[in-house]
């Protein structure tokens, strides 16, 4: 029904611009910076008179098509001077545009060019964007400006906790956000287990996250989608930016090639070795770097192509027993192609990789495991009029996975050498997202995505009585492996199951004002791929597995309606959502399981539902000295496995139990103040409800050891988090802007040494044989200093 | 192994503390947990056999209380019955003319509370230790003293093993679960590491010969008596074993009933 009534949408949008389209000119070309000529993302081109305009994409580029005339033209971008022009338009014409970075005068007391402007008319929602400016200023641990904990301050966001990897949105897990490094995905996003993220804030352009109302050009993970752009490279000069932290240190350069017509970038990130060798008696390493590449040339007016790449690798070794190195690489080839003023293009072949290998000398064997995918993309942005733009486009991805292969470490091991069988998968999509300006008030965008998943024949795959993985015990009480009654044997090119899913999107937006809007959007989107993890919050070993005969994709059903104001001509804005989504097919594992080095992963996996739904207030100050947001959000998220039959339980009784990521509360406020040119001051302040946790309900004694008994999941919680950060950067010479810069940034973070509890175990104590409930707190109050340079 | 990897790290990252903490935690209704165990040491009789009984009790009392005036009986595969007698009210009943058989199948009945639990399982045999290795510079950390006792599984079948090692030093035991998915055939070792044990020190190193069952239950009791509740440890949940309560199946007993060839060694440290 939804999507028969989208496709007529379509199609009158399509007829209702083409006969209007007749004595329009087409105004089209790219928005760059001034001095580094890198593109802008998101840049408004406003006619005021037509009350209409156009956005820059993620290539810079813009296009719009109005009647011929004469018309005020308005430029402007978050901490950029606004250009303003009178343009006469008679033919169709390509117009690029330099903008030039607001200084920040402080003898006046409101800079209107520095404004993030909240946007009222466009239909999109539940989407935040922060440039890597704002997540710069953020105070964090070690002083490490970082990406994934900037974002875990906006409503609707949580992190897993201190010291885990990945982060929440709205009550999803973390394996359901797709994360994008210029278009190519990337599956894990923290270093050092979560205390960084693998994005150099240096090499960051512009991100945005969507957490509602997603695109159909997106798809393949439910929960949200984190897209990241890194810059360019300076086009005009060679430049060097760098930092000198107490646990990292970094360094950029950029530089023009063949005198402009093309740049490059080249930025590295590492941290000092042996990181805890300071504390421990021990040889060992803790460490990781990364390194951000590309390369862009301007071929001609209507074709640029893009080289980029991004390689990052931790490692972790202790003598010679231990070793794990894991880390993604990504290769990505991009070519732009205007097919008119009106029509661009974008070709993408990315390659990525996720390695994980570990190497235990003491018990002689060696692991590694991975995902490796090649893509192909071919996306395409119609700018039709002024009142109607398409994007479509289609995606191939070709997935690889290995779950594991052991090898004994030394010839006299008694390690077998084992490959665990490898799978592999076709995804592929076509989508197509219109924006349509309905009336003057209502603004709409749908779209609709197909979307396809083949699992692809592999060595061996078992096959179960009734189909039936796993089996529940009704005697024990318990679900246990079924044992295969036989395994099918596959070539390659065989598909052994195929899914096929519609994925309607809808997004409107109605103006009460020019500053106050309603939103109202759904999106349904399908995940294909899971990360197999049992434990609290994810960890770098866990392990990406394919849909296929005996997992299901999980579908994604969201609602969102939201109320967007700007107050005080843009100084304040408030943005209230509310949201409701559900997931099938959200996968739960039998107590027990063990999930690495498992050959039949479905023996241990049952299907189960997700839901989550809640309110989220972002309140903002975007102008002046004294700048930052509130963002609280009352949210509820929880998950059940019901039986397969009335003779089954289910996980947990089939109740639903809380989610480990289910965060009553959040509230976070940020804020920076500007005293001198030469001292700014920032603050952060976080208050959480804590974790959901288990906690034993009676202890009884087997084998000479106290056992804790566990009673149903997640039915108490973690103390409260809350933490509160600060920080100050001091210019020496702020008005200097050539040669050396530099700064000083100072922080304290957890700055009231708040032992948070990451966790709460129970134990029996060594020495005196006694139950205990243990605290784990990763960071008390952790000072730190950090230089920043340029030249 | 996931477990130990990020114990590890989580201890040796910087700044982290532990401490102990005041928690209410919740109390329930006491279950029978049943410590049947049968073990069968290479080279005795093994006539003579116990089972424990108890209770369980809320998380934070001092010690559990025994399950007392039970009937409890095994019958074997030849309908032997031996009865198990409770020595005064200690909840350990006792049986001296226990009928050992490798590969036989074994039942246990006990009526307690007037409620019956049943179970059955087989006694498996074991591979012999061979010899035992040790490193005084060991452990992840090359400082902890390290035992290997090595062993040969045997090729032609699926084998799981249960260890205890036992130190004679106020130390808690060592429990470990073992299966021969990637080792099978192979000269291996059981690994056993503990940074308090010094030369002359004696550890009681037993390997238990045990079914699949077993090895899953044991498997995730260790997992949730090690640090459950930590970021990286699994859901924890009500671990049941292969004793079933016929008269009352909501009120099931905890615990196991399994029987075990053994192979034993005490080894002293040596400088």
């Amino acid at each position: 029904m939804k999507i028969r009534f989208l496709c007529l949408l379509l199609i009158t949008g399509l007829s209702y611009s083409e006969i209007f389209a007749q004595d329009k000119v087409t105004l089209s070309g790219i928005v760059s910076d001034i001095s580094s000529n890198e593109t802008l993302i998101g840049v408004n081109i406003l006619f005021p008179e037509l009350n209409t305009g156009a956005t820059t994409n993620e290539y810079g580029f813009y296009s719009i098509t109005i009647p011929k005339g004469t018309y005020n033209i308005v430029v402007s971008y978050l901490g950029y001077t606004d250009i303003s022009e009178t343009i006469i338009l008679e033919t169709n014409l390509s117009k690029n545009f330099s903008l030039t970075e607001a200084l920040e005068n402080l003898n006046e007391i409101i800079i209107t060019q520095n404004v993030e402007k909240l946007n009222i008319k466009k239909p999109q929602m539940s989407v935040n964007s922060l440039s890597s400016n704002t997540i710069k200023k953020i105070p964090v641990v070690f002083g490490e400006a970082d990406v994934i904990k900037a974002i875990t301050l906006l409503p609707g966001v949580t992190s897993a906790g201190e010291g885990s990897s990945g982060f929440n949105v709205r009550g999803g897990a973390s394996d359901q956000n797709l994360i994008l490094l210029d278009e190519a995905t990337i599956y894990n996003s923290s270093h050092l287990f979560g205390f960084f993220s693998v994005f150099n804030p240096d090499a960051i352009k512009d991100l945005k996250l969507f957490k509602g109302g997603i695109p159909a050009r997106y798809g393949g993970r439910v929960s949200s989608v984190l897209d990241i752009y890194q810059k360019e490279g300076n086009s005009n000069k060679f430049k060097v930016n760098g930092g000198i932290g107490l646990i990292s240190s970094r360094l950029l350069a950029e530089g023009p090639i063949n005198k402009g017509q093309g740049s490059f970038l080249l930025g590295g990130r590492a941290t000092y070795a042996h990181l805890f060798l300071p504390i421990f008696d021990l040889e060992n390493k803790a460490y990781f770097y990364d390194l951000n590449t590309k390369i862009s040339y301007k071929l001609n007016k209507n074709n640029n192509v893009y080289l980029s790449g991004y390689f990052g690798r931790d490692v972790l070794s202790f003598n010679d027993s231990f070793k794990n190195t894991y880390g993604n690489s990504v290769l990505n080839f991009r070519w732009n192609h205007l097919f008119s003023d009106k029509l661009f293009s974008n070709l993408s072949l990315i390659y990525s990789d996720y390695y994980y290998g570990l190497d235990l000398g003491f018990i002689e064997f060696k692991w590694n495991s991975g995902i490796r995918n090649v893509n192909i993309k071919y996306d395409f942005k119609h700018y039709l009029s002024n009142k109607i733009n398409f994007q479509y486009g289609l995606n191939s991805i070709y997935h690889k996975f290995n779950p594991g292969e052991i090898e004994p470490s030394n010839p006299e091991s008694g390690i077998n050498a084992q490959k665990l069988i490898d799978k592999y998968a076709f995804e592929n999509a076509i989508y197509i997202d219109v924006e349509h300006k309905l009336t003057d008030k209502i603004m709409a965008s749908y779209g609709l995505r197909y979307s396809t998943f083949l699992r692809l024949g592999q060595d061996e795959l078992n096959t179960y009585e009734n189909n039936q993985a796993v089996i529940y015990n009704q005697d024990l009480q318990i679900y246990q492996k079924a044992i295969p009654i036989g395994t099918d044997k596959f070539k390659r090119s065989d598909v052994i199951k195929s899914f096929g899913n519609l994925e309607p999107r809808l997004a409107l937006a109605f103006e009460l004002n020019p500053s106050a809007s309603i939103k109202a959007s759904y999106n349904r989107m399908n995940q294909y791929l899971h990360l197999l993890s049992n434990t609290s919050s994810p960890t770098p070993l866990d392990i990406w597995t394919p849909s296929g005969k005996y997992i299901k994709p999980q579908q994604l059903d969201q609602v969102a309606l939201g109320y967007f104001k700007n107050f005080k001509e843009n100084t304040y804005s408030l943005e209230v959502e509310t949201f409701y989504k559900k997931v099938k097919n959200r996968i739960d594992y039998i107590d027990g399981a063990d999930l690495i080095a498992n050959n039949a992963i479905e023996q241990v996996i049952l299907n189960g539902e997700a839901k989550a739904y809640g309110l989220e207030l972002l309140f903002r100050k975007n102008l002046g000295r004294f700048k930052g947001w509130l963002a609280y959000t009352l949210a509820n998220s929880e998950q059940r496995t019901p039986g397969r039959s009335s003779f089954e339980p289910g996980i947990n009784n089939g109740d639903w139990y809380k989610t480990p990521y289910d965060k009553t509360h959040d509230i976070s406020i940020t804020a920076s103040y500007d005293l001198t040119k030469k001292w700014s001051f920032n603050v952060n302040f976080l208050f959480q409800t804590g974790q959901p946790i288990t906690y034993p309900d009676a202890q009884y004694v087997y084998n000479g050891i106290n056992i804790p008994n566990y009673g149903l999941r997640n039915e108490y919680r973690l103390p409260a988090y809350n933490r509160l950060d600060i920080s100050a950067t001091y210019t020496p010479k702020p008005d200097k802007n050539k040669g050396w810069q530099s700064e000083w940034v100072f922080g304290i973070y957890n700055a009231y040494n708040r032992k948070n509890a990451a966790s709460i175990s129970f134990k029996q104590n060594e020495e005196t044989r006694v139950n205990e409930a243990l605290r784990l707190s990763i960071f008390g109050i952790v000072p730190s200093i950090s230089y920043n340079f340029k030249f | 192994m996931k477990k130990h990897i990020f114990l590890l790290i989580l201890t040796l990252a910087l700044y982290s503390c532990e401490d102990v903490i005041e928690v209410d935690v919740p109390t329930t209704e006491p279950r029978l947990v049943i410590e049947a165990s049968i073990n069968w040491v290479k080279g005795t009789p093994g006539t003579n056999q116990i089972i424990k009984l108890t209770t369980t009790a809320p998380y934070f009392n001092d010690g559990v209380p025994p399950a007392n005036n039970a009937q409890v009986s095994i019958t074997d595969q030849h309908n032997n019955v031996f009865h198990f007698i409770e020595d005064s009210d200690t909840g350990i009943y006792y049986n001296s003319n226990f009928i050992t058989e490798l590969n036989g199948v074994y039942n246990l009945t006990i009526t307690y509370n007037n409620e019956t639990y049943t179970a059955t399982e087989t006694l498996l045999p074991v591979s012999e230790i061979e010899f035992v290795e040790q490193n005084l510079e060991g452990g992840i950390s090359g400082e902890d003293t390290e035992i290997k006792p090595y062993f040969t599984d045997p090729v032609d079948e699926e084998n799981y093993y249960f260890f205890e090692y036992i130190p004679n030093i106020p130390v808690l035991a060592t429990l470990d679960t073992f299966k021969d998915e990637f080792v099978n055939g192979n000269l291996i070792f059981g690994y056993y590491v503990e940074e308090e044990l010094k030369p002359g020190d004696e550890v009681l190193i037993r390997s238990n010969g045990v079914s699949k069952q077993f090895y899953e239950f044991m498997y995730i009791l260790l997992q949730q008596t090690g640090a459950a509740g930590g970021p990286f440890e699994t859901q924890p949940a009500t671990v049941k074993g292969n004793c079933i309560n016929i008269t009352n199946p909501n009120n099931y007993p905890l615990g196991y009933f399994r029987l075990s060839e053994v192979s034993e060694v005490n080894y002293i440290v040596q400088e």
